[in-house]
């Protein structure tokens, strides 16, 4: 596998022996160890010195079921330090096809245009992209799938991203073809926008698979990770429900975010749970599916189609994420209306969370009224417009909190929090105060702990181990509704590591990587100049109670500075 | 009411809802006897779900297998999930 290092002054690529310290790292642990090596971490985001890396995890290549995601990384202009945000689809396995370990792309153009940088086994060019400026990611997805064939992997922005917002993320299409995986957070779209690039398309036509050293060790590994992921009735659950699943659990424990994180009950919960859109998916027939697969080969298949009453798909997927940030978070009681405003924000290119976040907080400020669906689509059409007040939305949360004069702002280090409440689930509170990447639900959920989430006891040991594995299973490009599978069969990630790479990795293989990446991101962060004090959850969540359980933030500040220090 | 019996109202996630020909039921009230706990209420109604493939919680917040129930409480059974 190689590095091949895109240049976007002179549009050029470069083919390179992947360095030593590199091979044994994959997605976002080896971002972080080439953005410590390459990246001033004091640099503009948006300036030459920084780069966006493309990497595919270690296991991505062979259609392991749900192991095939690739991490976008750069410096953050959202956060102002280290991002990797992770999406499923295809991009990541024609990568590894191409024999590409990580895509690079570093400079800055000459010029304000935007190419398309394509990529297939003879190399890479820059081509036009002027047809596609301003335009939709979903128009943009199909006239580049009607260019460069239907087969080709494609990882794009849509005018957010052009427009250099810091809500900007980086779509990728599904197997399908559908460009509705985003890597949603950090503002990497507009890193991308920044190196000149609207598209990278990846033709792996005349690529072929990553080698496996040993064919059949890999088989019987993956045979057992298929059986532990289907026999656990876990795997029922996301077919049939999907992430929305977690709506009536979320507001069980009284962390549901509801208008602007002021409460953690929604009285609209039941009518955009997953239990709710199931049955609606059902009865309407036509292209809805309630069981559909991001990713070739995954066995689970948590994502789903969303079609209107006429039968027609309105959007792919409605997640957990976009029903908090974009429906409780707003007041919004109403699937088919998540479903539009979800479309639009695809079509946009832009992370439901953050931007359901501002418009949470600009409701705060009485730019519009909670519930009004009508107001929210007509904010969105501000941000495909890039008015004032559209740009203001798309920056993001924490932009709009100071632009309106609102303190209820929920984010960390500048990005905005999930869709949980971290005054009523604290363990994932923790891990959006101290973990490098800004608050982030993927980053450590502590939900399903067997702890008492109102409680101060545990919650940082529990949050530790969940931001642990998890950038372990990150570097691996194992989806995080898959994890599970792997618990039940720890054995096999070495296993599947030995069979495919020949390596000799130890039992503790997931532990000894997540922990690595994360020294590797908070040195990033310290030389960026974060300190402790960027490790807090804002002060209104400490002072302000939470109903229904009126519950505060009150882990304190020294078992937060604590957490990294064993 | 019996005062050896305690009733209590059962919220049912996703794979555990009961299906029924008017549709799936999710809220259901159960009477157990007086004293009994969380694990008297699977048994009641037959869960299978067991150590971490479940989530029990008790008027809010998290509770063990072994919590006793009182008269009046709410509980909410999850097919434990870990994503959104």
């Amino acid at each position: 596998m190689q590095v091949w290092r895109a240049d976007a002054k002179d549009q050029t690529l470069m083919k390179e022996t992947t360095p030593s310290s590199w091979i044994r790292l994959g997605g976002r642990g080896l971002i972080a160890q080439i953005l410590v090596d390459e990246v001033p971490p004091t640099c503009d985001p948006m300036g030459r010195h920084n780069k966006l890396i493309l990497a595919p995890g270690l296991l991505v290549g062979h259609m392991l079921s749900s192991c095939d995601r690739i991490s976008f990384g750069a410096k953050s202009p959202l956060t102002g330090g280290i991002k990797e945000s992770n999406a499923g689809g295809s991009t990541g396995l024609q990568l590894t096809h191409l024999g590409i370990k990580a895509l690079i792309i570093e400079n800055a153009p000459q010029t304000s245009e935007l190419f398309v940088l394509r990529l297939n086994a003879d190399g890479g060019s820059f081509e036009p992209a002027s047809d596609l400026i301003g335009q939709g990611a979903y128009h943009s997805a199909e006239k580049l799938r009607s260019r460069y064939g239907p087969k080709v992997a494609i990882a794009l922005i849509g005018p957010g991203g052009e427009m250099r917002m810091l809500s900007a993320g980086i779509q990728n299409l599904d197997k399908d073809g559908v460009p509705s995986r985003i890597a949603a957070r950090g503002g990497l779209g507009a890193v991308m926008a920044a190196k000149g690039l609207k598209a990278i398309v990846i033709d792996s036509l005349d690529g072929k698979k990553p080698e496996i050293k040993d064919e059949k060790a890999f088989k019987d590994a993956q045979k057992k990770l298929n059986k532990a992921i289907q026999d656990h009735p876990q795997t029922e659950v996301y077919a049939d429900f999907g992430t929305a699943a977690m709506v009536a659990m979320c507001n069980g424990f009284g962390a549901l975010p509801t208008r602007n994180f002021s409460d953690g009950y929604f009285e609209g919960a039941e009518s955009v749970s997953g239990e709710a859109m199931r049955p609606i998916i059902l009865a309407r027939e036509g292209e809805g599916d309630t069981t559909h697969a991001c990713m070739a080969g995954c066995t689970i298949q948590c994502s789903n189609v969303y079609a209107g009453n006429d039968g027609k798909t309105i959007v792919s997927p409605i997640e957990y994420e976009t029903i908090g940030l974009m429906g409780s978070n707003l007041s919004i009681a109403d699937l088919d209306t998540i479903a539009r405003f979800n479309w639009q924000l695809n079509d946009l290119g832009i992370d439901s969370i953050e931007v359901g976040a501002a418009l949470g907080v600009a409701a705060d400020a009485g730019v519009w009224e909670f519930g009004d669906h009508e107001a929210i689509m007509k904010l969105l059409d501000e941000i495909r417009t890039g008015s004032p007040l559209g740009r203001v939305l798309g920056n993001g949360a924490v932009v709009t909190g100071r632009t309106f004069g609102v303190r209820r702002v929920p984010a960390v280090k500048g990005q905005a929090m999930s869709a949980y409440d971290p005054r009523a689930i604290k363990g994932t509170g923790v891990t959006y105060a101290t973990s490098p990447q800004g608050a982030d639900h993927t980053c450590g959920l502590t939900i399903r702990a067997k702890i008492d989430h109102l409680g101060v006891e545990g919650q940082v040991d529990t949050s530790l181990a969940g931001q642990i594995k998890t950038a372990g299973y990150d570097t691996l490009g194992v989806c995080a509704m898959a994890t599970f599978g792997f618990s039940l069969t720890q054995e096999s990630i070495g296993e599947l590591l030995r069979a495919r790479y020949g390596w000799d990795v130890s039992e503790d293989i997931l532990t000894e990587l997540g922990r690595k990446t994360i020294d590797l991101e908070l040195a990033f962060n310290r030389s960026a100049g974060f300190s402790s004090n960027d490790d807090r959850i804002p002060e209104w969540m400490r002072e302000e109670p939470l109903p229904p359980h009126n519950a505060v933030f009150d882990v304190p500040d020294t078992d937060l500075d604590s957490i990294f220090q064993t | 009411m019996d005062p050896a019996k305690i009733k209590i109202s059962v919220q049912l996630h996703t794979i555990l809802q009961i299906e029924t020909p008017e549709g799936p039921e999710k809220i259901i009230t159960v009477e157990l006897p007086a004293g009994s706990s969380m694990n008297d209420l699977l048994s009641a109604l037959n869960i299978q779900l067991t150590g971490d493939q479940i989530l029990l919680v008790l008027n809010g917040r998290t509770a063990e297998s072994g919590a006793i129930l009182q008269d009046g409480d709410r509980v909410n059974l999850m097919p434990a999930i870990s994503g959104g």
